[in-house]
Parts: C-alpha cells; structure tokens; sequence
C-alpha cells in the first residue's frame, strides 16, 4: 500500500470522481457536490503537500515510476493543480446555483480534468504525456462547452477543440519523430541518447520544435494563444478559473520535465537543441502581446484571458532562465504558478461574486460604480487585480520578482528580456487599474442600474481563502519558497 | 541599543489601517478622530527620534530582522541625520493633511482614512528602510492609497490624473527594480551570497560602463517623482486633480522620495556614473528652475500656479544635490523640509479658498483682505517663505544650495558651468517673487469686484490649527536653523567623505569588486585625511 504513497492522490481523484458519477445518478437533490468535490480535491492537496514538506517520497514501483514520476516536483504540481481546482469548484458551487445550470456531471468533468492535469505534470514519457494531455484535454473541451445552450460556449469550445486536436498532433508527430531519432520513449533515456550524441539532429530539432509548439498551445504562449480569449470567454467563469490556473499549471510542468528532464543537460546545449533562445524569443512575444492585447478589451473576462496570456509568458521567461541560473530559475516558475493560481482565483472568483441571477458581470460597465456601493464585495478584486500586476505586498509581487531575478542573474541577453517584461509589465497597470477605476471612480451610465453582487457562501469562503494566500504569500513567502525549491532540486541538482 | 521606535512607527500606521479597514462605514466619527489620534501618536514617537545623538554619521535605532533568508531580504531599518528630518516631516503633514480633509472630505471617509494610513506606513518605511527590497516595497505601496486618493476624491478628471500618475511612477520604479536585482546579483557573484542589504551591497564597485546604465534605471524613477524636468508633466494634472489633503501630502512629501532614493541609494551605489551625470541632471534641475517659474507665472488657476512652483523648487533641491559638497547637500536636504512646509501649507491655502468659492481662479478674486484678514496674512507669510525670504526658511535653504553649486568643482565641459547654473538658478529666485507676489495681488488686493467675496468667511478654527504648526516651523528653521542642521551635518559629511572615496575606487577599477570601504576610509583618515582629493574636474574628464 505504502508503494503507491506516492500517487494517492491521483487514485483518490478517480475515487472520488466515480463516487460522484455514481451518488449523482440515484440522487435528484444534488446540492452539495460542490463540497463534496471540493473536499476531495483538498484532501488530495493536503496529502500531497505533506509529502512535500516531509520531503521523503515513498518510493513507487517500477511499473509506475516508468511512466510518471513520483517526486517532489510532481507533488507541488499536485497541491497547485488540486487547490486550483479545488477553489475553482467552490466559486463553480456558487456560481452555477445562482444562474442556475448547476448538474452533476461539472463536477465529476472537473476532477478527471484535474486527475488528467495531474498525470500530465508527472509524466516522463511521451507515451503518457500524451494521455495525460487527452485526458486533461477532453474533459475542459467537454467544461467549456458546459453551458450548452449560449452560442458564445459552443464557439470557444469548437475553437479550443480544433485546435486543440490540431497541437495534440503536433505533439504527437514530434513524440515519434523523437522515438525514431532516439529509440526511446521515456524522456531520461531520451536525454541520455542526446546528450550522447548519438540522435539524429535533425530530426531532434524537428521533434524538439512540435513538442515546445504542443505544449506552448496548452499554455496559451502567443503565438499559439487564439483559442485562449474565446475558450475563456465562452466558458462558464470557474471552468475559466480552473483553465487559467490547473491547466496552465500542467503545462508548465511538462515543459520542465520535456525541456530541463530531457534536453537539460548542458553537454546536450551545443547549438542544435539550445531552446532557450525559442523560449525567450515566445516569452518576449508573448509578455508583449498579451499586454498590449489585453490593454484593448472592454470585456474583464476577456482581459483577464489576455491577462493570463500575458502571464503565461512571465513563466516562459523564468524558464529560459533555467540553463544558466538552473534550480533558482525552476523554482522561480513554481513559485509564480502557486502564486499566480491564488491571484487568478481571487480575481475570476471577485468577478464572479460581483454578478447575480440575470445579471452576471462580464464587462467593465457592469462593474462601474459597484464598490463604492459595495466595498466590501470589490475589496477582494483589487487584492487580486493588484497582485496580478504585481504590487507588493501580495504574492503576484514576489513572484514576479523571482522570475525576473532569475532572469537578471542569467546575465547577457536575458537582462534585456527582463527589462522588456518590466515594461510590458507597466502596461499592466493601466488594464488592472482600469479595474479599480471603474469599481470605485466611474457611476453608472443614466439608465443601467448597479451590479448587485450575489450572496455565496461558497464564493466568500473561496475569497477569503485565496485573498489570504495571496497576502501570506507576500509578506511571509519563506515556506512557499522552501516547497517550490525543493521541489525544482528533484529535476535540477 | 535595541529600542523599537522605528517598528513602532511602521505598526502604529499598519495597525490603525487594519483597525480602520474592520470598522463600519457608518461609524464616521469615531474613524475621523480616530486615525488622526493614531497619527499624533506617531507625530510623538518620531519626536523620540530626534532627541537621540547624531553628533557622528551612521545610523540610529537600527533594526535588523531576517525576513526571506534564501534571497538575503531582510527588515532593515535605521535613521540617520539625513533621514531624521524627513521622517519627521512625514509624521508632522500626514496628521496636518489628514485634519484638513475632514473639512472638505464628505464621502467615503472609511476609505480615506485607510488610504491615509497606508500612504503613511509606505512613506515612512521608505524613509527609514535600510534594505533595497524592503525599500522597494514600501516605494511600491505609496502608489496605490496616492493613486486612489487622487482618483476616487479627487476632481473632474481625477481619473486621467490619478493614472497618469500612476503609470509614470510605475514605470520608473520597475526599471529600478531590474536595477536592483542586477546589483544584488553582481553581488552574489562576488560574495557567493544574497543580501539587499544596502551596507553590504555599498561594497560592490561596478566598472563605469555597468554603473551608468544602473544608475541611469534608479535616476528614471527617482527623477519621475521628484520631478525632474522633462518627467514633471503628470505633477500639475496629480495637483490640480487630488483633493487638498491629497496634494499636500504629495507636495510635501512624495516627492522627497525622488531626492531622498538619490541620495540613499542611487548615489552611493553607483559614484562614478553620478559624479559624470549629477552636473546634466542639475542642469536639467535649472531648466526645471526656470521653466517651472515661468509656467507659474502664466497660471490663472492657483493651484495649478502652486504645482509649477513645486518643479520649480525641486529644481533647486537638484542643483544643491549634484554639487557635491557640504552646503549644497545640507541645503538640498533643509530645503526638502522647507518646500514641504511651505508648499504643503500654500496647498492648504489654496484649498480653504476653494472650499469656500468652488473656485481657484486668480480671476475669480481680488481684495480678499478686507473680508479675510487672517487669511491673507497666513497667506502672505507662506509665500515670503516661499520666495525665500531672509527670516523664514526658504531663505536659508535657497542660500545654502546656491552657495554649494556656485563653489561645487564637479563638472563636465568647461569649469564654469556651476557659475552659469548658479546664475541661472538665482534669476529663478526673483522670478519665483515675481510669480507668487503676482498671484498675491490678484487674489488680496484691490477692489472686491465679485459681490460673492464679499461674505467669504475667514479662517475656522481648524484651519488655524491645521496651519499654525507649519507657521511657527517657517519661523523657526528661519531663524535657528543650526538646530536641524546640526543634527544633518556629521551625516552629510560622512557621505560627501563617502562619496569620495567611492568615486576614486571606482574609477580605478574595470571588473567588479568588493572593497572594505570602511577599512579604506580609516586608512585616509590616518594617512592625512581627504583634504586634497576632492574631485575636481580635470578628474572628471
């Protein structure tokens, strides 16, 4: 039993999710599966997180180990992804209540979505990154297209499916270009062949460039980011709360494990399969653009999508950083995910909360006068737009300092895409401010009346929660910087 | 000496904030009585400050506290001679500002109360931080309450205003940041360690060519807040919009951030780039001296006449900073205190007026002094202040500055230019009579032509109260000004001693290093002292 310690968490999420397949069909009263979800999605981050802070892993058995990995940076993505998902299925819990397409079925898409993330983060082999990427995949078409009945779903969801489905190909041309380049499938022997040598180059590099393509897509990098604003508009808020955190999170994680686990090794960094220049060069494109983007949208949904965008690059820069800084720059970009996971939360869970029954808050006018009514309610929004741009005292502040520092000590070119970043950064404020402005500086137009925030004690307890984190993680980071080191020095020495 | 006095002052803000934020709107009163009592308390514990010995450099009341250990950031602070005042000044205006709003503020008191607090906690802990990143974060957290008072108090265009200046200060202090981090980085090589220490980071010699670029990202977003010219365009728009509390306390204050990061970090750190760029930047504070004076002189709105006095005034600060010796520093850092008083209270002024008329055009007035006597006497004492008339305190700090830059030998060029701006800076003093003096006869003398003038009220008693203190500081840094610059002085020599020193070392060097300053210092002082190796301006070419 102790041997499959390791994975528990991903057993308890199938458990979990066929229980509630399962007590979802007998029961017509299906009111608190919120809880029920949420719970076991904790649960599954507490045991996971304890793991990680012991930092002792019982070992797994070789049939597992073979094709994911139980260490303790598959841990921390465990606790990133599950708490993503866990906060995003309380807001879901009162959001889908309050306009009223609350079904079973969201939830139980919701945890294998985050069970397939989950595997995702740990796989290190191509064969089951690929299944984790289905897995996860599968299950958010099926959430973004959750509300079936509004045109807006349906399109973000063909989108992100076909495209999707058009990445995942790529993904997988690469995976057996590399199989045929290296003869192996697990992304260690991969790594040894290369750094040997004894690959064909091309054929690497080819390989090497549809995986960072695939994978760049799941992370929403430009310019593989079209899906993003559509799919995130078009879904119901937490299934985008859920996607902007959980998924992005997994992504990431693979990039690392693909990026640092195989082609890491600086013998295998002669200039045929150097990727840093390709991650700098879509980190520097994407700060830029999903800042610049995200600056032109009337919608808040639509620029937190941007936003996320915009975001998604902060991480790419952290990652360039990885060849020449190596476990600082790896922790950087865990520690940004854990802190970017509870800033997104607490924005999509504010703007969520700043909507009721027929009148959900979608676009800045919905929001213009409502914290002046409201303090209370819009004071958790300004926390999170406010982190999100990185002020301190929050957690988006610190993490972004990390990335950042990460990227000045790597030197040469890197400072320069720092100072980029920074700058892309300020433009930042002018779309987050643009928050506040209209939450406490604009009135209403003549006829439109102000929105009324609904009353949900599962989105408060979300809030309070993610509002908490995000300033814990601000002013006392410490033991976060401990997780999110140790859990980079179990793929970087 | 481990003495708390420095964390009480951070956590009295902090933690009336925190009260203030968990009270009910409703509660109006007891917000408003409470967070100016709040602030008195402060006002009290940084006179503690003051009655310490400051009779040689370094710094007082140090606190030393890790905070994040893997990255070296740690709570450090500490308050020297140059800092003191400051620090005072902060605790002195925020109660002032604060008692003032409540005259006009109506609205959201909660949130103003709370915005004021933070503003203060930001402010002071930048003052004292003696840790570029525990600076940083308080450098930060001064923009946000600034920004909503500004912008949820403020006037007609309050938005526009409100994030013009926010987007400005944010640009600046990011560049600052990556500035930061390539320093502490450049250290980390040298020592094997992080630290954001200043102390510790003050040993790393860069060569030149780095220093210029990371001094050049500090100056940005110290010159943004000064404001420098050609950085000052968001002032006037932040002045004219933000309520009068607002104004004063970004008048007073926020701006000496600029100076005060010049002197603390971005000086010190980087020498050699500040010897070779001070004397262009105190060019840039003439220009400033002239342009602001002239833009005030064709003003018809008052405030807005204010707001280019401030440019004007900073101006000078500048030019006394870049000179690089004794007076022109103790001048730059007195007249900090100066502008703080005098403006801070002319923002006053200007908003009992408006209060009463809705309006701060020069046109809008005219012989207020017969209906409001002690108005216009308090007003015309400010303004003498203002102007620098010998007896108040903008004399002695104007003095010393142009005494300082007409002496100072840093320069690039030809050896004159610190005549020429000295010259220069002097017109700015009779162009600032010329101004402040103008818009006193339009407002005060003549013919009452509005009949609405004519039953304007004088000054209430909280305006009185809010005024009197900073009348009696014109007066006194007037009149006895060794008592605030005998506390300055053995700091200010320090750091032109300092600075010395470092310019030499970094010249010689064209690869990073670490140097025992302290060691080095030592060893001048016994082998005879600095009197000759003031740099002069063969050195600097």
């Amino acid at each position: 039993m102790s041997q499959l310690m390791g994975v528990s968490p991903l057993l308890l999420l199938v458990a979990a999710g066929l229980a509630i397949m399962l007590v979802d069909g007998f029961t017509k009263e299906r009111a608190e599966l919120a809880s029920v979800t949420a719970v076991s999605l904790f649960v599954a981050a507490a045991l996971a997180g304890t793991m990680l802070a012991s930092g002792n892993v019982a070992p797994a058995p070789d049939v597992i180990t073979r094709y994911l990995a139980v260490d303790q940076l598959a841990l921390f993505f465990d606790v990133v992804i599950c708490v993503g998902a866990g906060l995003s299925v309380l807001l879901a819990g009162g959001y889908l209540r309050e306009h009223g397409f609350e079904r079973g079925e969201f939830y139980v898409l919701i945890l294998f979505t985050a069970f397939g993330a989950m595997v995702l983060a740990r796989a290190v082999d191509l064969l089951s990154i690929f299944l984790g990427l289905e897995t996860m995949s599968l299950g958010a078409y099926a959430l973004v297209a959750y509300r079936r009945t509004s045109a807006r779903a349906v399109e973000g969801a063909v989108k992100y499916f076909l495209l999707g489905s058009f990445a995942a190909a790529i993904l997988l041309f690469g995976s057996a270009l590399l199989y045929g380049a290296t003869g192996h499938t697990d992304l260690a022997g991969i790594g040894q062949v290369v750094a040997a040598g004894q690959a064909d180059a091309t054929l690497t590099v080819l390989a090497l460039v549809m995986l960072i393509v695939g994978l760049a897509f799941k992370l929403g990098a430009v310019p593989f980011h079209m899906w993003v604003p559509d799919a995130y508009e078009g879904a119901v808020t937490p299934v985008t709360t859920f996607m902007s955190v959980g998924i992005k999170a997994a992504a990431v994680a693979v990039l690392l494990r693909v990026l640092v686990g195989a082609f890491g090794d600086p013998a295998s960094m002669g200039l045929y399969t150097g990727w840093t220049p390709v991650i700098m060069l879509l980190a520097v494109i994407t700060m830029v653009y999903g800042n610049l983007a995200a600056l032109a949208q009337t919608s808040v949904k639509r620029m937190l999508a941007y936003s996320s965008v915009a975001h998604a690059g902060y991480i790419l820069v952290g990652l360039a950083a990885v060849h020449e800084v190596g476990s600082f720059a790896v922790s950087s970009v865990l520690y940004y995910i854990a802190a970017y996971t509870f800033s997104n939360v607490l924005a999509f869970g504010s703007l969520i909360l700043m909507g009721s029954k027929g009148k959900e808050a979608v676009s800045y006018d919905d929001l213009a006068g409502a914290g002046r009514r409201h303090p209370v309610a819009a004071f958790p929004f300004v926390i999170g737009v406010l982190s999100l741009l990185g002020m301190p005292p929050t957690a988006g502040f610190f993490g972004k300092y990390y990335v950042f520092s990460a990227a000045v000590q790597a030197g040469g070119p890197m400072i320069w895409v720092a100072v980029i970043g920074v700058l892309a950064s300020a433009v930042g404020a002018y779309y987050y401010l643009k928050v506040i402005v209209y939450l406490f500086m604009r009135e209403p137009e003549e006829d439109q009346p102000i929105a009324v925030p609904m009353r949900s004690m599962y989105v408060t307890v979300t809030l309070v929660l993610a509002g908490y984190y995000v300033v814990k993680m601000g002013i006392t980071p410490s033991r976060y910087l401990d997780w999110a080191v140790s859990a980079a020095s179990s793929l970087v020495g | 000496m481990t003495t708390h006095y420095l964390t009480w002052l951070l956590a009295i803000p902090a933690a009336s904030a925190l009260v203030v934020l968990l009270v009910p709107r409703s509660w109006d009163v007891a917000i408003k009585r409470f967070s100016i009592g709040a602030m008195l308390v402060e006002l009290i514990v940084s006179l503690r400050l003051v009655l310490a010995d400051y009779s040689d450099a370094g710094y007082r009341f140090v606190e030393h506290v890790a905070w994040v250990e893997s990255f070296g950031i740690s709570y450090k602070v500490g308050v020297d001679g140059i800092s003191l005042w400051l620090v005072v000044l902060t605790t002195l205006l925020s109660p002032i500002a604060l008692y003032a709003s409540w005259g006009s503020i109506k609205t959201g008191i909660k949130g103003y109360a709370l915005s004021f607090l933070l503003l203060e906690l930001g402010m002071l802990g930048a003052f004292v931080a003696l840790d570029l990143f525990l600076f940083y974060v308080f450098w930060e957290l001064m923009l946000v309450p600034m920004y909503l008072i500004i912008g949820i108090w403020g006037g007609k265009d309050r938005v526009y205003a409100a994030v013009k200046f926010f987007l400005y200060t944010m640009v600046g202090s990011l560049l600052m940041l990556v500035a930061i981090l390539y320093v502490v980085a450049s250290y980390e090589k040298l020592a094997g360690h992080y630290t954001f220490d200043l102390q510790e980071l003050s040993s790393l010699v860069l060569p030149a060519s780095q220093q210029y670029l990371l001094f050049g990202a500090f100056a940005l977003a110290f010159a943004i807040k000064v404001p420098m010219f050609p950085f000052h365009t968001w002032l006037p728009d932040a002045h004219v919009q933000a309520p009068t509390g607002g104004s004063v306390i970004l008048a007073a204050v926020l701006l000496k951030l600029g100076i005060y990061g010049f002197i603390r970090f971005a000086m010190p750190l980087f020498p050699v780039a500040s010897q070779t760029i001070g004397p262009v930047l105190a060019g840039l504070g003439v220009v400033g001296i002239i342009y602001g004076a002239y833009a005030a002189w064709v003003q018809r709105d008052l405030k807005k006449l204010v707001a280019y006095s401030s440019v004007s005034h900073m101006g000078f600060i500048l030019l006394g900073l870049f000179a690089m010796n004794r007076n022109g520093i103790s001048g730059a850092i007195l007249q900090m205190i100066n502008h703080g008083i005098s403006t801070g209270a002319l923002f006053l002024l200007v908003g009992v007026i408006y209060d009463r008329r809705h309006s701060r055009k020069l046109d809008d007035f005219g012989g207020l002094a017969k209906v409001m006597p002690w108005y216009t006497l308090f007003f015309v004492v400010i303004t003498l202040s203002s102007i620098g008339l010998p007896g108040t305190n903008g004399f002695v700090g104007e003095f010393m500055i142009l005494a300082g830059s007409f002496l100072s030998r840093t320069a690039i060029g030809f050896g004159s230019s610190w005549f020429i701006m000295t010259l220069l800076a002097t017109t700015g003093v009779i162009f600032a009579a010329v101004y402040m003096l103008h818009a006193v006869l339009r407002i005060f003398w003549g013919k009452i032509v509005h009949p609405e003038n004519e039953s304007l009220t004088d000054l209430n008693r909280r305006e009185v109260a809010s005024l009197l203190p900073l009348i009696v500081m014109v007066f006194w840094i007037g009149l006895y000004p060794k008592f605030f610059l005998d506390k300055m002085n053995p700091s200010v020599d320090a750091f032109v001693t300092d600075f010395t020193v470092r310019y030499y070392e970094g010249r010689r060097t064209g690869e990073p290093r670490l140097v025992d300053f302290e060691e080095l210092e030592q060893r001048i002082e016994a082998a005879g002292g600095l009197a000759m190796a003031e740099p002069t301006h063969e050195d600097a070419q």
